[in-house]
């Protein structure tokens, strides 16, 4: 068991006990207190949830209803949580299948409407777009150009291969709770995860020895001009 | 163990792991949860360098996407969405508001309908005692002149004294036959001598008779 594996196991159990807490508080009809301890998972799983929506549907705005959708949802249903799986998992299935059909709606939308021309700030706020005190102009861009690559390089792949790598990788999520998340079999989770960061390597690896190389040659121009 | 067993397993452990052997060694670490082992890694320095490298690219992928979403999910954005979540929450809780259809406004306005049946079923009954009322009651007679109190008519006219007044027949028994097609007796009046000489030449109804 990795590190971060390890001190996850306190957390989820902490967050089994807020969940059948919660559950408690509902039966009693004590909404205001399962909010306030609701709150708490919110709090702790909501960067996450974030993510793991991003990676599906790379927008914003619709991120942020994706997951306010999930935490409301899981909340009503809570009553069907059980304790035998984490509650992480059982939530970020409700996020995932809410994803799922945000990408299905969109493509039936899509298929109605022209899409409007990128523009490269197309995602941010104006307030995030005005000038500050972050990174230079050039890091900027050379990691929105990576990230561009990155993310066209996890659109290539299939969509199972796609859940599995993310979650395994981003979320360091066993093959066991990737089973449980996606409803695959344990062994073609560990199929997918393989193929899937193997057809990635073939996608990155030649821009980034290319990138490598190229660092290589402009390190060897300074030492000897 | 056999000689040749030592000098298959020791040809194994020489020869250099694949990209594909890396990325099965990658695969079940972070399938099963833990750190990757395998016999050759531990005893070729090459191959740890080369899986070192393949774990930190795909680290630096990790981090890629970690960055990029930390730069989408701002601070500030993940407190707004906890609050708008706690917000849906509470207004899961409570009762949800019937918004009234229509149709249900109904009674509302039913007594100002009801108001405005009376005043059609009214207006209908003036109606049919009016025509009825005229059947039998000669308006005309009831509103005569003549019933009009004669201080109504005293600055319309002068008075009228009865002994001048003369009747007068605007209608001469010329014109008369005249109008009724009496030719004969028009004929017989004809006073203009200029027409006298045309009047003879024309015949008569009573020559045809004959």
């Amino acid at each position: 068991m990795t590190g971060a594996q390890a001190a996850a196991s306190p957390a989820r159990e902490a967050d089994s006990a807020t969940a059948s807490a919660v559950k408690a508080f509902q039966a009693d009809g004590r909404h205001a207190e399962a909010r306030e301890r609701y709150a708490e998972l919110v709090a702790r799983h909501q960067r996450r949830a974030g993510r793991i929506a991003f990676h599906y549907l790379r927008d914003s705005a619709e991120v942020d209803e994706a997951v306010q959708d999930a935490f409301v949802r899981a909340y009503s249903h809570l009553s069907t949580f059980r304790e035998e799986l984490p509650f992480e998992v059982w939530f970020t299935r409700i996020l995932i299948n809410g994803c799922l059909d945000r990408i299905k709606a969109r493509t039936r939308r899509e298929r109605w409407l022209v899409a409007m021309p990128e523009s490269p700030h197309a995602n941010t706020d104006f307030a995030e777009r005005v000038a500050g005190s972050g990174p230079s102009p050039e890091d900027q861009l050379l990691s929105r150009e990576r990230r561009q690559r990155l993310a066209t390089a996890l659109a290539k792949l299939p969509e199972r291969q796609r859940s599995v790598f993310m979650l395994s990788h981003y979320e360091g999520c066993t093959s066991r709770e990737v089973s449980a998340l996606t409803g695959l079999n344990e062994s073609t989770v560990r199929v997918h995860l393989f193929r899937a960061i193997r057809r990635l390597r073939t996608l990155l690896a030649p821009e980034a020895a290319r990138e490598s190389s190229g660092s290589a040659a402009g390190e060897k121009r300074r030492v000897n001009p | 163990m056999s000689i040749l067993d030592r000098m298959t397993s020791h040809w194994a452990s020489t020869r250099h792991l694949t990209d594909d052997v890396l990325a099965e060694i990658w695969t079940s670490a972070v399938a099963d949860g833990r750190t990757a082992s395998h016999p050759h890694l531990s005893a070729c320095s090459e191959c740890r360098y080369r899986y070192a490298d393949f774990t930190r690219f795909l680290d630096e992928i990790k981090d890629d996407a970690y960055a990029e979403v930390d730069q989408v999910m701002s601070a500030e954005r993940l407190a707004a969405q906890q609050t708008q979540i706690l917000r849906r929450l509470e207004a899961l809780e409570r009762p949800a508001r019937v918004i009234a259809f229509p149709k249900a406004t109904r009674p509302a306005i039913s007594p100002s309908r009801a108001g405005q049946r009376w005043v059609a079923t009214a207006a209908a009954a003036g109606l049919l005692i009016g025509v009825a009322a005229g059947q039998f009651v000669d308006f005309r007679r009831a509103f005569a002149p003549a019933h009009r109190s004669a201080g109504s008519f005293v600055a319309d006219s002068a008075p009228v004294r009865p002994g001048n007044v003369t009747p007068v027949s605007i209608i001469g028994p010329i014109d008369e036959a005249f109008i009724y097609g009496d030719t004969e007796l028009s004929a017989r009046s004809v006073r203009d001598s200029s027409l006298r000489a045309l009047d003879d030449f024309t015949p008569r109804a009573r020559d045809f008779d004959r």
